[in-house]
Order: C-alpha cells, then structure tokens, then sequence
C-alpha cells in the first residue's frame, strides 16, 4: 500500500542549502556580471594605494615615525574602501549599461518586479558595512595611540628643560611669520627649525595673535597655535634633509606666506649651528 | 496612492467676522516695491541718527580702530532688516490681532494671493506654492552669486605666476563665496521642494502656519542684502568659519555677515518648526508613517536637525559681535575669552548643517528612483533607519573638525567613533539606492541621470570622509585642499546634482513645463566633468600638501591648480547651460499634463497649475506610496514571478 507524498509548502526547514541558493544566484548572467564588474573596477581602483601615497611622497615624506603611520593608515583605508567603492560603481555602471533602458519621452507602460526588500541582502550589507567601519576606529584608535606614544611617549613628564635627551622647541605663531626659541639654550631664536636627525623632539606651540596651524608637513606634525594656550606636539624626526612648514588656519592676509622651513641635520651639524648663532648649550 | 476619497464634510456654521473694507486691507498695498523703500529708508534714517550719536573718535580698546563706523553700519543694516519687513508687511498681521481686527476669510484668500496673477509672487503671500517658487528664486540668486566668487577664486589659483587680487579682497572673496554657497545649498532642497512640494505629498491645503511661511522667505530675502553689502566694506576676510579672534581684527564687513546670520538662523527656525508642524499633524487621513513618502522624512529630519544647530551658530555670532562693537571678550584671549569655545559652538552648527544639506537632497532622490525604475524602493524601512541613524549621530560629532585645536586630545578617540559610525546609516542609503536600480528596467530620462551622478560623487566624497574622519590621517589632510575637495564632493557633489535632479523632476509640477530633456541633460554631464576635473584634481594638490585658502603656492602644485581652474570654469559654462534649461523652459515650453512622470504619489494626482488649496476634496491613502509593479494591492497571495530571491511583494 502506497501513499502518495504529500505535499509540503515551501518552509525554511526544506528550503535548498544557502550554498546552493547561493550557486544558484551566480548563475543568473546579471548577478555573474555584476561580481564580475565588481573585481575588475576594484582592480583598477587599487593603484589608488600607491599613487595616493605617491602624491603624499613627493617632497620626501615620510621624515618621521608619526609620517609613515600616517601613510600606512592613508593606506589601509584605500584598500578596505575599494571593495565598496568598486561593488557600488558595478552597480551603477550596470544598471545604465546592462539592464534594459528605455528613453522614451512618454512614460514606460511596463514596470519592473516589485522588490521590496531582500533580507539576506540587507542583512549581508549591514554586516559587511559595520565590520569594515568598525575596523577603520579600531585601526585608527590604534594607531592614534601609536601616534600619541611616538609624540611624547620618549618625554617624560618631569624632563626639565635642560634635560639632554630631546630637543624642546618654543614654537611662536603670529601675523605672518612662525620663530622657533630653544629654551634648552641660552636664548637661541630662529626662523627656521633647525632639529637633529634621531632625537625626540618636543614643541611647545602658541600664538601671538590669532590662530594659526603648526604644520610640518613631510614630519606629520600639526597642531593649532592658539593666542592664549599652548599645545604640544612631538615628533623624531628620521630622515636628513629639508622639509616645508605651512600654516595650515586661515590667519589674515598673508596666510600664504607664512611657511618656512625645518632642516633636519645630524647631530654635530645642529650642535656646530647653536654655536655659531650664538647660543651656548646650558646643559 | 491614486485614490482619492471625499472626507467627511461639516456642514455646520461657523460665526464669521464682518468683512470691513476691500480684503487684505492695508496689505493690498504692500508689495516688494514698499519692502524696498522701507528697507531703504529706515536704514538711511539709523545711520544718519546714529552717526549724529556716536561721538567721532572713540576707538576701541582692542584693536584701537575707531568706531563710529560698525555702530553706523549695524545701525543701518537692522534698519534695513526692520523696515523691509514692515514694507513688506510683516507686522501688519500681529498688529491687527493686537487691535483686536480679526481677519476674516476674504483676506486670508487675498493673502494666499487668489486672483493677484503674477503680482502675488512679490508680495507678503502666505500661499506655500508661491512661497516654494519665491524661495528657488532667491536660490538661484545666492547660488549665482556664490558661483561667480568661485569662479574669482579659481582665477587667483588658476593664474599661479602673479597674484590677481590683493590678500585682502581673496581673503574676503573666499569667505563670501563659503558662507553664500552654504546658505544656498540648504535652501536648495529644502526651501522649494520642501514648501511647493510637502504640503501636496502628505495631502494637505497648505502649511501649519502659512504666515511664518511668508514670514521666512522675506526674512531670507532680508538677510541676502546684508551678506553682499559686506563684500563692499572689506568682506569677510576669515573664511565662512569666522574664527576668532581673527574675526574681530576683520574690517566691519564682518558685520553684514554676523546680521546675515543672525537673521537667517530666525528665518530657518521659523520655517524648521513650521515643516515640522505641517508634517507632523497635517498629512491625510490614512497617511500612516509607513505610507508616508520618503521625502517628508527627508525634509522632516532636516528641520529637527537645522531647529537643534542653527542656535548654536546664531549665539556664536551674536556672541561675536557683541564682542565687536560692546567690547565684551567672550572670545577675546587677552580678556579671559576662549577661541575654543567659539569654535565649539560654531561647529555644534557646522557639522548637523552638512547633513541638512544631504538629507533633503538623497530623500529627493529616493523619491526620483522609484518612478523612473518603475519599481517600488528598496526596502523603504531601512531608508527610514539610514535617515534616523544620521539624525541621532549628528550632533555628537562636531569635534571631529577639532582634532588638530589642541582643545582636548582625550575626546578624539570618542569622537572618532561616532564619525566613523555615521557612515553606517549613510550606508543604509547606498544600499537602498542600489536596491532600486537593481534588475530594474530604467526610464531614463534627466532627474534620474542626477541620480547616477549623485551617487558616484557621494561615493568618493563618502569615502574621503572616513579619511579624515580618523584622527590619524587627519593630521596631514586637515588644513589642506583635501578637505576643501572633500567637503565640495559631498556638499557640490551631492547638494548641488541633488538640486539640479529634484528641480528637474518637479519642474512640471512647478511651472507647468517639462525641463528641456536634451539641453538640461547637457548642462547635467558637463557640469559633472567639470566638477571632477576640479575637485578630483584638489585632492591631489591637498595629498601633496598644499594648505586651503591660500592665495599664492609652491610650484610644485601649478599642474592640479590649473586643471582644477579649467574644470571650474567648466562647471561655470554648464550651470549656465542648465539655467538656460530652466529660463528657457519657464518661458517658452510645451505645457504638460498633471502627471507626466506617471507616478503614483500624491503630490502628481493635483492639476498642473495646482490650484489655491491644493485639493477640493482632501485625499484618503489607502497604500504606500511606491507599489509600482503590483498590480492587484489588495491581492494577498501576490507572488512576483520570482519568489526565491523577492521576500514580500504585499501591498499595504
């Protein structure tokens, strides 16, 4: 005796594996397209990586620590955007080139299947859109504290001036011009930065007039200048040569002017030029 | 949402005040001519009696400048502001309430402009169709003055070997240019659209409050005079940002663009609380949250969100002046001021301020999408969730411009997170614009070619925001002209286009005529060439790091200034080409049917012109507003052809 199977409405429970629903999906041409699309764009996004770092490098960057974590961040972020970037971009660039459009100047009398929503769809782009946010604050917490440690990490909070082992510079900001005092000397002013190559080094930021941005740009060090407070920044700066410093508020109207040089020297260099401008180690 | 039903009707009688004299009274004799002569007048009289006041020579403590000028100058810009708005007649309908005049229904009809033809649109009218035609108006005037002082700015970068203007007017050509450029996008979307528009989507006559309507507009038109006047008494020359103390070393200048805010930040709360009203208690009957349209959301956050910011920077600047011309030291450092708090409470503006700019324009386009996809949106809830989202977290993020202040370290971490995170709900509307492009069929005509660029800028300008949203990659790009492309691809990128689409899709509903297709389209592609040719090459100069707002440069970024000039020029000849869509189209092209797109909101199912009131009989909703491709609502068995990948293809 025989009885025929009855029949079961469709329910989660005998509904095909999601790998197979999945196949099934990549089989339709446009979903195939679209992914297709999706990794060439990408592909072709990547170089961003390297010419974005290219544009950064162009003066000698990086000079420092704090520069190259910098560029590494500039880096990551490049290369966890694209896959978005490149899926959104496949899309669109799908839809005017892949499905069907009509320019008619009277409206179309067919519409489309009407999608409302698609869990797995959204579901999947929540989850793949938070995790890749959440990993860029994790990563930039990192290496922010990186950062924080590169700054001042190497300066104890007791080190006197005076203390030997880092460079602590006064940097003054005002209408338009920035001066560097060394109050480990005896009263050395100048107009460009002169730093020791290796050396932490320790700025003490402020302003005369109004707000002004300490920028040194191939070291990657920037901090305002405010009238009324100093802030602090520090860097190590690693590598020989000469870099720009810009003003990076808008501070009046010569705001464009105002930049001047940093010259990152060894060592006996630095020490050979406090003598000559005059200024004696007091330590 | 096509059927409409008649509402149940009362037929009791209502007691009506005596009609005294012709409706409107006095307010038949108002119009933009008197708003002038008033304006004009007053502010001559305060400045004559106030430099008759003001003993000459007394100079103030701070910058030993002498005075008499800025108190002459505020003088005459409140006259200005007081009397246009009694020449507009403004006050004349408190002051008949006082006198205990009530008006009667002939006068409200006569306010609403009922047989005043095209003398209505210059005149204190509380009709929100007129209201949404003045407010474009006043867009395209500010965007056009904002767009010539780029165009300066981009001749001064684009000229690298000689400086074509003196620092001084630069300085102030940018800060105009960055203040009037922001004033117009956030009335772009959110000033036509959301008046014309808002009220005939949620099935309503008119606004809440159809007297602060007329109210903000002129108290808009008010404030752009005072906004151009400081360009001819040394401009604004601290960047739209007005950072102290450098604001108060500026010229008195600086005075019409602390009035302009001032009078502004009313302007925007009235017409904040009043879309907020109308969305709230006004739309139709069986206009649940979930059959409401995309838009009104749209609009609805950007009010919550203009109505919490826009204090914020009205204190600031209110704050500021006082420290101007009473010498107070709010700001001042040397007096115990601090330059931190100024920026805090600017900020508290500034970055909500952005997303009132972007909500309006990306819920524009999700209204744009469904009807030219023929195909409903993609998981309307999720939009909803995205707009949300963006409203909850954006006003805990405005210190991510101040992670270079050295105002507080610690708060960088914290305020990393939430910028970061926005980009979640901003995700949500990606995903629901690729939802609805997906597998559709398009009807592609202009509004819909706005999206596509939209969404590509957005994408980059998205993008570069995670950049220097983290504090890290922040410490190069902050300062630099990559944050000035960042913030352009974002506010130009989407503010702009989104402006552009939307006008277009609406343009049959508002005037009665089709955009021209081709040349509209025309003025579309090469303003988005143009836009990526000078903002796409202002991220290199700001990756080799050349700081903003600077008028002279290294050699070493002449190559991006030049293309970025080339392309800003572009932009400049198809802005122009779009305007002369729309003049053109205005004047001279074909009338159209009530519904030419075929959609099925609201707002399409009134006649072209719409009449006074909107609706004879107020609509009843009986289903979402985008159920394209169901063919039976009530249907609920409806399977589309593919029930493997479509959850739900119901109605309701």
């Amino acid at each position: 005796m025989t009885q025929a199977p009855q029949e079961q409405p469709e329910s989660p429970t005998n509904r095909p594996p999601s790998m197979h629903r999945f196949k099934n999906w990549m089989r339709r041409p446009y979903a195939r397209h679209v992914m297709i699309w999706t990794v060439v764009i990408g592909f072709l996004l990547l170089p961003l990586c390297w010419l974005l770092l290219a544009a950064m490098n162009q003066t000698g960057a990086p000079a420092s620590e704090i520069m190259q974590d910098i560029e590494t961040t500039v880096f990551v972020f490049t290369l966890v955007s694209i896959p978005i970037t490149a899926f959104v971009f496949a899309v669109l660039l799908y839809s005017l080139i892949g499905w069907k459009r009509i320019s008619s100047d009277e409206p179309p009398m067919q519409e489309n299947p009407a999608i409302f929503t698609n869990r797995i769809g959204v579901v999947l782009w929540t989850v793949v859109t938070s995790a890749l946010a959440m990993f860029l604050v994790v990563w930039g917490m990192i290496e922010l504290a990186q950062i924080t440690a590169n700054s001042y990490g190497t300066i104890s909070a007791n080190e006197q001036p005076g203390g030997n082992q880092s460079v602590i510079v006064n940097v003054t900001g005002q209408q338009w011009v920035w001066t560097f005092a060394y109050p480990q000397t005896d009263g050395l002013v100048s107009d460009i930065l002169y730093l020791p190559v290796d050396k932490p080094v320790y700025f003490n930021v402020t302003s005369k007039d109004v707000i002004h941005n300490f920028w040194a740009v191939e070291l990657g060090v920037k901090i305002d200048a405010n009238p009324g407070a100093v802030t602090t920044a520090g860097v190590t700066p690693n590598k020989l040569g000469t870099f720009n410093i810009r003003c990076a508020e808008l501070c009046g109207m010569h705001h464009a002017y105002m930049e001047t040089e940093v010259r990152v020297v060894t060592q006996e260099q630095f020490d050979s030029w406090v003598r000559e401008m005059g200024g004696r180690r007091t330590s | 949402m096509s059927s409409v039903a008649p509402a149940h009707v009362h037929s009791a009688e209502v007691p009506q005040p005596a009609q005294h004299g012709k409706p409107g009274g006095i307010m038949r004799r108002l119009n933009f001519g008197t708003g002038l002569i008033g304006g004009i007048g007053l502010a001559i009289i305060a400045g004559v009696v106030t430099s008759q006041f003001v003993p000459s020579g007394y100079a103030s403590p701070v910058t030993f400048a002498p005075m008499e000028g800025e108190y002459v100058y505020l003088a005459v810009l409140l006259g200005w502001v007081i009397g246009f708005m009694a020449g507009m007649g403004a006050f004349v309908g408190p002051i008949r309430w006082m006198l205990g005049r009530e008006s009667t229904h002939l006068d409200a009809e006569y306010m609403a402009g009922k047989d005043l033809g095209r003398s209505r649109y210059w005149k204190y009218t509380t009709d929100h169709k007129v209201v949404g035609i003045q407010y474009l108006i006043v867009t395209f005037i500010v965007f056009g003055f904002g767009g010539l002082l780029a165009m300066l700015i981009r001749t001064e970068l684009g000229a690298t070997w000689t400086e074509v203007f003196s620092p001084a007017f630069y300085n102030s050509i940018i800060g105009t240019h960055g203040i009037a450029m922001i004033i117009a996008m956030i009335i772009a979307v959110s000033g036509p659209l959301g008046n014309f528009i808002v009220p005939m989507m949620i099935g309503a006559r008119d606004m809440a409050y159809p007297r602060l309507n007329a109210l903000s507009i002129w108290l808009l038109v008010a404030a752009v005079p005072c906004l151009i006047s400081s360009l001819f008494l040394g401009g604004i020359q601290d960047g739209w940002s007005a950072y102290q103390p450098l604001a108060s070393q500026a010229p008195i200048g600086m005075l019409g663009y602390q009035m302009t805010i001032i009078v502004f930040a009313i302007s925007t709360g009235i017409a904040s609380v009043n879309l907020m009203t109308t969305i709230l208690t006004m739309r139709a009957k069986g206009m649940s949250w979930s059959r409401t349209p995309i838009f009104v959301y749209g609009i609805f956050a950007a009010s919550l969100m203009g109505l919490y910011a826009f204090p914020f920077y009205q204190y600031s600047q209110i704050l500021s002046l006082s420290d101007r011309v009473f010498n107070t030291s709010f700001f001042n450092p040397l007096e115990g001021g601090s330059v931190w708090l100024y920026e805090n409470l600017f900020w508290l503006l500034g970055h909500p301020e952005v997303y009132v700019i972007i909500i309006p324009t990306a819920a524009v386009l999700m209204e744009i999408l469904p009807v030219f996809m023929r195909k409903p949106l993609f998981s309307f809830n999720f939009a909803v969730a995205g707009i949300v989202g963006v409203v909850a977290l954006s006003g805990l993020v405005w210190a991510h411009h101040m992670y270079m202040t050295g105002w507080a370290p610690a708060v960088n971490y914290p305020f990393m997170l939430s910028t970061e995170m926005i980009s979640i709900p901003v995700g949500f509307l990606v995903l629901v614009v690729i939802g609805t492009l997906w597998r559709g069929t398009s009807w592609s005509r202009l509004p819909l070619m706005a999206v596509y660029a939209v969404v590509f800028n957005k994408m980059i300008g998205g993008v570069t925001g995670i950049y220097l949203s983290d504090v890290p990659a922040d410490q190069y790009f902050h300062g630099s002209m990559f944050v000035v492309a960042h913030f352009h691809y974002m506010l130009m990128g989407a503010g702009f286009f989104g402006a552009m689409g939307g006008i277009a899709f609406y343009f049959p509903k508002m005037t009665g005529k089709i955009l021209d297709e081709r040349y509209g389209s025309i003025g579309l592609w090469t303003v988005f060439v143009g836009f990526q040719l000078t903002f796409g090459s202002m991220f290199v100069a700001g990756l080799q790091g050349q700081p903003r707002r600077v008028l002279q440069f290294d050699e070493q970024f002449d190559i991006s200034n030049w293309i970025s000039t080339i392309g800003a020029y572009t932009i400049g000849v198809g802005t122009l080409i779009f305007l002369g869509a729309i003049i053109f189209s205005w004047r001279d092209g074909p009338m159209v049917s009530g519904n030419p797109w075929a959609s099925k909101s609201l707002e399409w199912q009134t006649p072209t012109p719409v009449p006074l009131e909107n609706f004879a009989v107020l609509p009843v909703v009986t289903e979402r507003p985008y159920n394209y491709g169901v063919p039976d609502p009530y249907d609920e068995e409806l399977r589309a052809h593919d029930g493997d990948e479509l959850e739900s293809a119901g109605a309701r």
